[in-house]
């Protein structure tokens, strides 16, 4: 109960220090905020486009298509090569009448100029399911050159290399994120640090007064160290109301205009967890800026 | 209670105290006086470590403040009770917060702060003034919200620079049987006060720190004997320069 009412105090303190020097605080709880947001904005990028490589990780198959002229027995060769292989999940054949429905379904408004070609343009072909894993593994490349050796395979279609590349952007994006976030974050620290420092010289005569008297130096310091994390948690909230709004806001764009494609990249926001992190950040900035500035023999 | 032994002190080379050694008892009521310039509030800062010794020991109550460690010395002050010469109140805190904060650092509950800060304030005369800021406060109330926070948490050692500098000669005195009130009840006071009518009219025994700037030891050896002393608060004036006793 007395450790509670001390808190308490100790926050009272903090929040009267921070609203003395109320413009400044504002100035380093929105600096702290804009780094933050920024943070976010390269996460919330690199979790959307880390979900259009999963999604096309999920319907990562390979498709093998026939020869017209290819017979049964080259065509089963290449289905049990396949199953063989230790790399493939699933074997499908598909034939030319069901390519065209396919095409007819996805892409209703392009069937009659289909229609009017002679004969059917699309060729029958055997898809494969890779297994989880077999995208990384080395034997992936001499099996597929294998199979497009085999007589009755016209083409291999596997877009490996595109989506190793993608994945490569989503964790550069990633890393770009995280290396501008401590940047920012330490020059946030700094900020907080010279508000600190700041209300530390409004309060100089008292902080002199408090220690003659024999103030404890938590007493004396905690209200500094604690009006620095308050800032940086304020921050963080502040940052993460502005990435919902820009979220918000970006899903409306998109929903508004006629690019579909753009609603494969903008879906999802931030994980709860990285929210967190994100406000911790925060926190962990306020810290720091208070912790350096309010150190023994600067107060 | 107070031993200084051989102490010496200097700022930025200037000698201000040299070889100075004197005893206070616990329970004592002592007068440290002495011109202006003389070294009285770098006595009394030595004592609760405000300055540290350049030579020499001092002692407080056993502690050895001179070679304490700065984290020790908040422990050291809440046990006393200090007047400052230029009061040190909290500007942007009422008469009512400036005396009970102190108590909050010896964990007091809220009531019973309340409670002590009004009868220390009844004490000074100032319990109509308990919301009033100091800036609001003649220099003389000032002076008597600083004693009444000097007094509150109850000291083993109260010591006060000082403390009627801003006072009239009623409340001056006032002030001095408060003193010996808190005395009578245990406290240890040292009032170092260049005001002699005041020693004269107390009756208690003083140190006096020699004129010049430069103290030359004191002045322990040129008091009188202490059977000469008058306890019944009859006169005795503090030795003056060159007398002998
Ligand atoms: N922080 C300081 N730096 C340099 N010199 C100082 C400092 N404090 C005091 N002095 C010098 O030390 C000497 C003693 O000062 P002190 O304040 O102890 O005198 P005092 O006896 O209390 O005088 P007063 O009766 O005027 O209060 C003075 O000459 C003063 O100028
Ligand atoms: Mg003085």
């Amino acid at each position: 109960m007395r450790r509670g009412a001390a808190f308490a105090s100790l926050l009272d303190e903090a929040f009267s220090g921070l609203w003395r020097a109320r413009r400044v605080t504002v100035v380093s709880i929105l600096q702290i905020s804009f780094s933050l947001f920024l943070v976010g904005l390269f996460l919330l990028a690199a979790e959307n486009l880390g979900g259009v490589v999963d999604t096309l990780r999920e319907e990562t198959a390979v498709t093998l298509f026939l020869r017209s002229g290819a017979d049964e027995a080259s065509k089963a060769t290449v289905e049990r090569t396949a199953l063989e292989s230790k790399l493939v999940a699933a074997v499908r054949r598909v034939s030319a009448e069901e390519a065209r429905g396919r095409f007819a379904r996805s892409f209703g408004s392009l069937t009659g100029a289909a229609g009017t070609l002679s004969g059917n343009p699309f060729p029958a072909s055997i898809e494969l399911d890779l297994l989880p894993g077999a995208i990384s593994s080395a034997a992936l490349r001499p099996f597929l050159a294998n199979l497009a050796a085999s007589p009755a395979v016209e083409e291999v279609q596997f877009d490996v290399d595109w989506i190793r590349r993608l994945r490569g952007v989503v964790r550069l994006v990633a890393a770009a994120g995280l290396a501008t976030g401590v940047f920012l974050a330490l020059g946030a620290a700094f900020t907080i640090a010279n508000v600190v420092r700041l209300t530390i010289l409004l309060h100089r005569d008292e902080i002199d007064i408090l220690r003659l008297v024999g103030a404890p130096e938590v007493l004396i310091r905690g209200p500094f160290l604690l009006g620095g994390v308050l800032q940086g948690l304020f921050g963080g909230i502040v940052a993460l109301g502005l990435l919902a709004l820009a979220f918000r806001g970006l899903l409306f764009f998109v929903s508004s205009t006629e690019n579909v494609l753009l609603g494969v990249f903008v879906v999802r926001f931030l994980s709860p967890a990285i929210c967190g992190v994100l406000v911790l950040g925060g926190v962990l900035a306020g810290l720091l800026g208070g912790t350096v500035a309010s150190r023994r023999g600067h107060v | 209670m107070i031993e200084f032994y051989r102490v010496s002190k200097e700022y930025h080379g200037r000698r201000v105290l040299k070889n100075l050694s004197f005893k206070v008892a616990q329970g004592e009521f002592v007068f440290l006086t002495g011109p202006s310039g003389a070294g009285k509030t770098t006595v009394l800062k030595l004592l609760y470590r405000a300055e540290g010794p350049g030579e020499g020991q001092i002692l407080v109550n056993g502690r050895n403040v001179g070679a304490m460690t700065p984290g020790r010395v908040p422990e050291l002050r809440r046990t006393m009770g200090i007047v400052f010469q230029d009061y040190k109140l909290l500007p942007s805190r009422t008469v009512f917060e400036n005396v009970s904060f102190v108590l909050k650092f010896l964990g007091v509950p809220l009531a019973e702060r309340r409670r002590r800060a009004y009868q220390v304030l009844r004490l000074v005369e100032l319990h109509h003034r308990v919301n009033a800021l100091p800036e609001e406060l003649s220099g003389g109330e000032q002076q008597r919200v600083a004693l009444a926070r000097a007094l509150v948490n109850e000291p083993e050692l109260l010591v006060a620079d000082e403390p009627t500098g801003n006072l009239d000669h009623r409340l001056a005195q006032e002030v001095m049987r408060l003193f010996s009130q808190i005395n009578v009840r245990g406290t240890t006071v040292l009032v170092a006060t260049h005001d002699v009518n005041l020693i004269r009219e107390t009756g208690r025994r003083c140190l006096t720190l020699d004129r010049g700037g430069v103290l030359e030891g004191l002045v322990e050896a040129a008091l009188p004997p202490q059977a000469a002393w008058r306890r019944d608060g009859g006169v005795r004036l503090p030795p003056r320069e060159g007398e002998e006793h």
